[in-house]
């Protein structure tokens, strides 16, 4: 087990550059999701931890040691791939010992670390078979298995259920986070799906076009975002946005909608704001002359909640109920919303604004 | 769906082709199994493969041609397996050069190799042995099987040879374990094409080693027994035609199966 410490961390292809100064502390045991929609670099700063890319500018360091210029197989660093990487031709088992065969360790002691890993995820029975005769789930434990038995000092994830369904992705989420509970090693974790990041990190890492846009524990970045590119990222359905100014101590849309606020904001009186609020922060109320007026467009009832597409106005907004409403398309409904769970962002540069 | 006139169709035309092929093959075959004039045997006889056998020499010379197509196939294999690693794995600097390199290898005709070469191997006196034929061989093979196995490995995802690196292997390491066990197939039905070009390699026996029948190969012995037979006993030639085409028929049917597996993994990947 070990800290990583990147610091300053630079990538560039030819003229692109893809890292543009990326500094993380990682502390010794910690579960850290880098996440981020596609291309945003979080795949290629944990190849450049892997040493799998060279780095442009920075420093990586795994425990005290620098790693820039240690070859991969040097770093004693695990990774679990995208598409699992096993060896076609090995068996479960063989694939699992691969390492320890390379370091020339005795064959009844490899022999007992993979059955050993071969327990804790449930592959026993399978140690015979080759990768091609195995379900993607299972593959996707033979790849972990492969990573376990060397016991490494940190383990890399590159977006590892992107591959399984929906249902075994779910099941995969458990299991890996049980598995970081149980070992307590350094873990980063690589996803573009900002539930697998909410669900298991103990820190989540934003990133976009090359920066870190916020970093924190998971629910620090679902109720306090930096900018609308986080409150629009983490979160599902996305916060809604309503462009807008303060009058009065009041938000009023574009379109001239008022919304509730709780405090008047200091300092923001006449200046164009965008209002932020989750879909499940929004109530419908019955008391006349309260909240705001919407009109029903679409209801998506999924069991537990029902999510509702409004129009506000002329802004779409989306709201989950959990409660049982009698709604129909076009019906008009008055929303209201806790004024602390509000937040208002500067509109050019994004930033949320501290209420 | 095909309808039923397209499949006759396609079947005809497959027929048709299949008769075009076989046809030399099946007549060569029963005009060697015919009695040669002056014999006393009726009906089909085996007695013409005797004749050939004990007049031409071929022992010798099948050894030898053995000797030789092994000689490059291990070679071309090996060395094939190892620069297809360099170039589609570890993408040096220069495989771009390395490339156009190769390929003047291939489009360079052998008739324009041939002067070069003699005049190489009489100045070194390599002539009439069996170097003269197994260096040039592994040459000109080694184009095309650095081609396949650098085709090959480069279809392969990137993330095996990246896992075993973190795993803890050497590239070295990464070729042997892992590279040339997924490679087997392709090497194989490389090795099978190999060996037919080798094999049937005649023109280059027949410049660089004209004068030792000692390591003189299967082609050139059956060369010189049908310019010595060819007017008496057309029978006992042919009969020497199939012995000498014999081990590639044989490698064909041992390796066949790996041999189609193997070109057509290229296809559906």
């Amino acid at each position: 087990m070990a800290s990583v410490d990147i610091r300053n961390v630079r990538k560039s292809f030819g003229k692109t550059d893809v890292l543009k100064g990326i500094s993380i502390d990682v502390d010794d045991g910690q579960f850290v999701v880098l996440v981020g929609p596609s291309g945003c670099g979080k795949s290629t700063l944990l190849r450049m931890i892997a040493g799998l890319e060279t780095i442009s500018g920075g420093d990586i360091k795994v425990g005290d040691d620098l790693m820039n210029a240690v070859p991969p197989k040097e770093r004693d660093i695990a990774m679990v791939f995208q598409n699992y990487a096993l060896y076609p031709h090995m068996t479960v088992a063989q694939n699992m010992g691969f390492s320890l065969k390379l370091k020339k360790i005795p064959k009844a002691e490899i022999r007992k670390k993979v059955e050993q890993a071969a327990e804790i995820l449930g592959l026993t029975p399978l140690l015979e078979r080759r990768p091609a005769q195995l379900s993607g789930g299972q593959r996707q434990r033979v790849a972990m298995g492969r990573a376990i038995v060397r016991d490494p000092k940190v383990f890399l994830f590159d977006e590892p259920l992107s591959n399984l369904d929906a249902k075994l992705r779910v099941q995969m989420r458990t299991e890996i986070k049980s598995l970081h509970q149980r070992l307590r090693t350094t873990m980063l974790y690589v996803t573009h799906d900002q539930i697998e990041a909410l669900t298991m990190a103990d820190v989540i890492v934003l990133m976009n076009e090359g920066r870190i846009e916020q970093a924190g524990p998971p629910l620090e970045l679902y109720d306090l975002p930096a900018n609308m590119f986080v409150a629009g990222f983490i979160g599902s359905p996305a916060m809604n946005f309503v462009h807008g100014r303060i009058e009065n101590g009041a938000f009023v849309s574009t379109k001239g909608v008022t919304l509730p606020l709780g405090v008047a904001p200091e300092g923001l009186e006449g200046k164009d704001v965008v209002y932020g609020v989750r879909p499940e922060h929004l109530h419908v109320v019955t008391e006349p002359g309260v909240g705001a007026e919407a009109e029903v467009q679409i209801i998506e009832p999924a069991g537990s909640e029902t999510q509702v597409h409004l129009t506000l106005g002329g802004d779409e907004i989306v709201g989950v109920f959990r409660e049982r409403l009698d709604l129909a398309p076009g019906s008009t409904v008055r929303l209201t919303t806790d004024s602390a769970a509000v937040h208002l962002f500067d509109p050019e540069s994004g930033r949320r604004h501290i209420l | 769906m095909e309808s039923k006139k397209e499949v006759v169709f396609g079947h005809a035309i497959l027929l048709i082709g299949a008769l075009i092929a076989l046809y030399p093959f099946v007549s060569i075959i029963l005009q060697a199994l015919t009695p040669a004039p002056g014999s006393g045997a009726e009906g089909w006889t085996l007695e013409n493969f005797i004749s050939a056998w004990t007049r031409g020499g071929f022992s010798r010379s099948l050894l030898n041609s053995a000797i030789v197509a092994f000689a490059v196939v291990v070679a071309t294999a090996i060395a094939a397996m190892l620069a297809g690693y360099v170039l589609s794995v570890l993408k040096f600097e220069w495989r771009v050069a390395v490339f156009a390199l190769l390929m003047i290898g291939l489009v360079l005709p052998s008739e324009a190799r041939i002067i070069p070469l003699y005049n190489l191997f009489a100045s070194t006196g390599l002539l009439n042995s069996y170097w003269a034929l197994i260096l040039p061989q592994i040459a000109s093979s080694f184009p095309l099987a650095t081609f396949w196995m650098a085709n090959y490995y480069a279809q392969l995802p990137e993330s095996l040879s990246e896992a075993a690196s973190l795993d803890g292997a050497s590239e070295f390491e990464i070729l042997r374990h892992i590279y040339a066990p997924i490679g087997m197939s392709a090497v194989l039905t490389l090795s099978c094409l190999v060996f037919l070009f080798t094999w049937n390699e005649f023109m280059l026996a027949l410049v660089l080693m004209p004068d030792n029948v000692a390591v003189q190969t299967a082609p050139l012995s059956l060369s010189f027994f049908a310019g010595n037979e060819r007017t008496t006993e057309p029978q006992v030639i042919a009969a020497a035609a199939v012995l000498v085409a014999l081990p590639v028929v044989v490698a064909y049917f041992f390796l066949q199966r790996r041999f189609m597996q193997g070109l057509l993994e290229g296809a559906v990947k």
